[in-house]
């Protein structure tokens, strides 16, 4: 599934990347190439026409940001069209170039060839030379375009700032003459809609009554068929008690966004079909199309303070205020949509009507004024229920915020700032619903991502019961849901918030279009797809890699009857091979040049080699460790003064398990510069030897008969080689014998020394053989006890010796009891 | 599913050259391009041997022999005795 998706988006990505310009392409087939150059001529004088007059737009002192943002998108096409044009000629190019080389070198001074080479040759230069003249001129136009796309660009900064601080006179708005502006404003909007109406009634009303009634429709089947997808998550339910966060934040956020969807719908489709059946007319569609607009967002902000504040249901509250300010919050911020909704309304109606400055300024000033004074009371708000039943206003610093943003705007209202005051207040609107929204969007996905959280949703619920998942799956499937959640929001919020700041569509088109394909910083161009598409490589590569690897070891080796050793080596050379070459196509997939690492590999190689020298060192004898083999996975080694089984080589370091469990991470370096015992290299065969020794005067050739006996008796001693009695030595005490023998597992040596100790001594008893145990000298000393003088304390020590002795004595007949065979002893 | 990967894998390795032009040297010496990008003229110096990737988005160069050519931004520039061909 993930795979098909992610074959869809390479598709996209490989149909975005592979445009070439085919059509100037096929321009340049089938054209001779003095018509190629007059069309291509042609071509670009008339986008030096087009750029002309943009150039001239630009100048323009009415133009306003939206204005300069599409000549600047004009302007992009142009240079692109351009080049297009000066691909054109690349094929003929090519032709005249290979014809010259066919032609070979101009001879040398003073030598001849046939004029009819010279006349070709000549021919041909001169067409290359008018191919890039045509080209040149091409090259010429893009220089100037960018120079216009920068300058639009500091015309914008220019014109916003200029906005902002431009400061107005009040005293001109807020006169008498301001009002009556005012009114014959208002009588001029009545007569224009009022004319328009009885129009509309009198020859369109069925037109008007068939769009609306189709506009219904569609945003009744969005507002239904959302219902009856998402049903319960849509209305908050009354009788549940407790809804859990999830719960709540996802009634917030559908019934925030479905109801505005649907209207929207509506509106747009109500709009759409008016305009198919030519009903409005005049400036009327400009009116409406603001009515409609503002009557959304006050819409939008109504139900996003009524879903977040929920003033009739506490239970489903997301922010815990108390009921009457939620109603309180509620309340203002419809009544600052409302007024700024108006405010945008009126000035589209002056706009179109051409009325005074004045009035503008009137009307912005009275709005912003009056969005100030609701920010202070917002912000003035107690609406959180302290443990004594007062009221604590909120956190200080959105307290102050509010109140800031609030005194500012009016301030700068009173001043004559009206831009900047009216910018603010929009913003705190606009912005502010949108963050909200997004907010409670980044909520909710927090709290699908959480432990056990998307297993509570109805989507979870359903695939818990309708699909073989276990838990930890839908876990991890819910982190993907809100790691998903998160992108969509960044995705769909990010452009909004940005548009509101004043950048135009353009600009974050050009800006998403760069960021996917790459911005260039020096000579480093780093792309947000390039990146993506080195980890996708990486990752693909990985697995891959991790496949093989799998069936190589399970399929291929295992069937083959490989040695476990080799085929641990090949398995993590092979491991080590794919991650390697996967992580070198993902960085060339990246786009980060190679070469580049390499130049700063070599600055840094001297500083690498003598910090990392010992894990080099290790990872190169890790290797030879891997080629040269002279251990294996379970090999009993002895290393210095580690010995034990090898559990585990890596490249780096080898873990080796002592036989008292304990675990010994030891370099490779060391196993390769040290001598290193391996007790089964080739083969487990190894050599036990037992020492005993028998009294002087003892049957010297009975006991070497007895202890061969012995020796060769044992089920585990191998008969070759043949077990040997070694008549040692004359010691000063005994004389020394010493069995040697071999075994096949030398894993089982200590239980062949147990065994033939034991049975020695039972042949050594059955035969009166003695063993002699050198005698140790005693020295006495003079030194006389003191008498003692505290009977008692000998006494309860006496007591204690003799219950520490008749412990002992149950204690063994306990363990002899029990008898418990233990596993099979270590070696050593 | 193996498929799915494998049909990845031969679109990335056909989508992923096709992010930027890229300019060659075959040649023992330093050529020189010159890149016509966003209103600003920079030479190019490819060094022998090297591989440069350049105008992601769309360029004149002017190649070592004086010619003037538009490149779309997919295109590989292969410089071999002098002379520097378009593929």
């Amino acid at each position: 599934m993930i795979f098909r998706l992610l074959r869809l988006i390479l598709v996209a990505m490989v149909a975005v990347a592979a445009q070439p310009s085919l059509d100037a392409m096929a321009q340049a087939i089938g054209h001779g190439s003095a018509q190629l150059i007059a069309d291509q001529t042609k071509v670009i004088q008339d986008l030096t026409a087009k750029a002309d007059g943009l150039e001239k737009k630009i100048g323009d002192p009415g133009e306003d940001d939206a204005g300069l943002v599409d000549i600047r998108l004009q302007l992009e096409d142009i240079s692109r069209a351009a080049l297009n044009s000066a691909l054109a000629f690349r094929s003929r190019l090519n032709d005249i170039n290979n014809r010259i080389e066919v032609l070979g070198p101009a001879p040398a001074q003073g030598q001849q060839e046939p004029a009819i080479v010279a006349n070709e040759r000549a021919a041909l230069t001169a067409e290359k030379a008018e191919i890039n003249a045509v080209v040149a001129s091409a090259q010429n136009l893009s220089i100037r375009i960018s120079g216009l796309v920068d300058k639009i660009a500091t015309m914008r900064s220019e014109l916003f700032r200029s906005v902002l601080t431009k400061r107005y006179e009040l005293t001109d708005a807020l006169s008498p003459q301001g009002f009556s502006d005012a009114h014959d404003q208002f009588t001029g909007l009545y007569k224009a809609v009022a004319s328009w109406l009885t129009f509309a009634l009198k020859f369109k009303f069925q037109a008007i009554l068939a769009a609306t009634l189709m506009a219904l429709a569609l945003a009744a089947v969005l507002l239904i068929g959302g219902r009856r997808l998402f049903g319960r998550i849509f209305e908050p339910n009354p009788s549940v008690e407790d809804p859990s966060y999830l719960s709540r934040l996802s009634v917030a956020f559908w019934s925030t966004l479905l109801p505005t969807a649907a209207l929207v719908v509506f509106f747009a489709s109500a709009v759409f079909f008016f305009n198919y059946y030519n009903v409005l007319r005049g400036d009327i569609g400009t009116f409406l199309n603001a009515l409609l607009a503002v009557v959304a967002m006050v819409f939008c902000v109504n139900r996003l303070t009524n879903a977040a504040l929920e003033p009739r249901l506490p239970n489903w509250r997301l922010i815990p205020v108390a009921t009457g300010p939620a109603r309180w919050l509620v309340r203002l911020a419809t009544a600052m949509a409302v007024v700024l909704g108006f405010n945008y309304f009126l000035s589209v109606v002056n706009e179109k009507m051409g009325s005074p400055l004045s009035l503008t300024i009137a009307r912005s000033f009275v709005a912003t004024i009056i969005v100030g004074v609701i920010l202070i009371l917002m912000g003035s708000l107690r609406p959180f229920r302290a443990e004594d039943g007062s009221r604590r206003p909120w956190p200080a610093w959105l307290r102050f915020v509010a109140i800031g943003l609030g005194l500012s705007t009016i301030a700068a209202a009173l001043l004559g700032y009206i831009g900047l005051a009216l910018f603010v207040s929009v913003q705190v609107v606009v912005t502010g619903t949108t963050l909200v929204t997004a907010y409670i969007g980044f909520l909710s996905a927090r709290a699908i991502g959480e432990e056990g959280g998307f297993a509570d949703t109805s989507v979870g619920r359903w695939l818990s019961v309708n699909s073989s998942y276990e838990d930890t799956a839908l876990d991890q499937l819910g982190l993907v849901v809100s790691i998903a959640i998160n992108l969509m929001i960044v995705l769909v919020f990010l452009p909004l918030i940005l548009l509101m700041w004043g950048f135009q569509p353009g600009d974050i088109e050009a800006w998403a279009y760069k960021l996917a394909t790459g911005v260039t910083i020096g000579s480093v161009t780093i792309s947000v797809l390039g990146i993506l598409t080195g980890i996708v490589v990486f990752a693909i590569g990985y697995f891959l890699t991790r496949w093989f690897q799998g069936w190589l070891d399970g399929s291929v080796m295992a069937r083959g009857k490989v040695d476990t050793g080799v085929r641990n080596s090949i398995r993590l050379a092979v491991g080590y091979a794919g991650v390697a070459l996967a992580g070198l196509v993902g960085i060339s997939a990246a786009g980060i040049d190679l070469s580049n690492l390499a130049l700063v590999a070599g600055a840094l190689s001297l500083g690498i080699g003598f910090g990392l020298q010992n894990v080099v060192s290790n990872f190169v004898s890790g290797l030879i460790l891997l080629a040269e083999r002279p251990f294996k996975v379970g090999d009993w080694i002895v290393a210095g003064d580690v010995s034990g089984t090898v559990r585990k080589i890596s490249v780096r370091a080898t873990e080796i398990e002592t036989f008292q469990r304990q675990s010994v991470i030891l370099p490779n370096s060391n196993l390769i510069n040290n001598a290193v015992g391996n007790w089964t290299h080739r083969n487990k065969l190894g050599r036990v030897d037992i020492k005993v020794g028998v009294a002087y005067g003892s049957d010297v050739r009975r006991v070497h008969a007895l202890l061969l006996d012995i020796a060769r008796g044992h089920p585990m001693v191998l008969k070759n080689p043949e077990p040997f009695a070694l008549f040692a030595n004359f010691g000063a005490a005994a004389l020394e014998f010493e069995i040697r023998v071999f075994v096949a597992d030398v894993m089982n040596g200590s239980i062949v020394q147990n065994d033939i100790r034991f049975a020695i001594l039972d042949a050594f008893e059955d035969e009166h053989i003695e063993i002699p145990s050198t005698p140790r000298a005693v020295v006495e000393t003079k030194k006389q006890e003191s008498w003692p003088i505290d009977d008692d304390k000998i006494e309860v020590e006496f007591a204690e010796r003799e219950r520490l002795e008749a412990e002992a004595a149950v204690e063994q007949a306990r363990l002899a009891k029990t008898k418990r065979r233990g596993r099979k002893p270590d070696p050593s | 599913m193996w498929k799915s990967v494998v049909t990845a894998i031969a679109f990335l390795a056909m989508g992923g050259s096709a992010f930027a032009a890229s300019a060659v040297n075959k040649d023992a010496q330093t050529r020189t391009l010159i890149v016509t990008e966003g209103g600003g003229k920079t030479e190019l110096a490819l060094a022998a041997g090297e591989t440069v990737e350049f105008c992601p988005n769309g360029c004149f160069v002017t190649l070592p022999n004086g010619d003037l050519e538009a490149l779309t931004g997919s295109e590989t520039v292969e410089i071999s005795g002098g002379v520097a061909r378009i593929k």
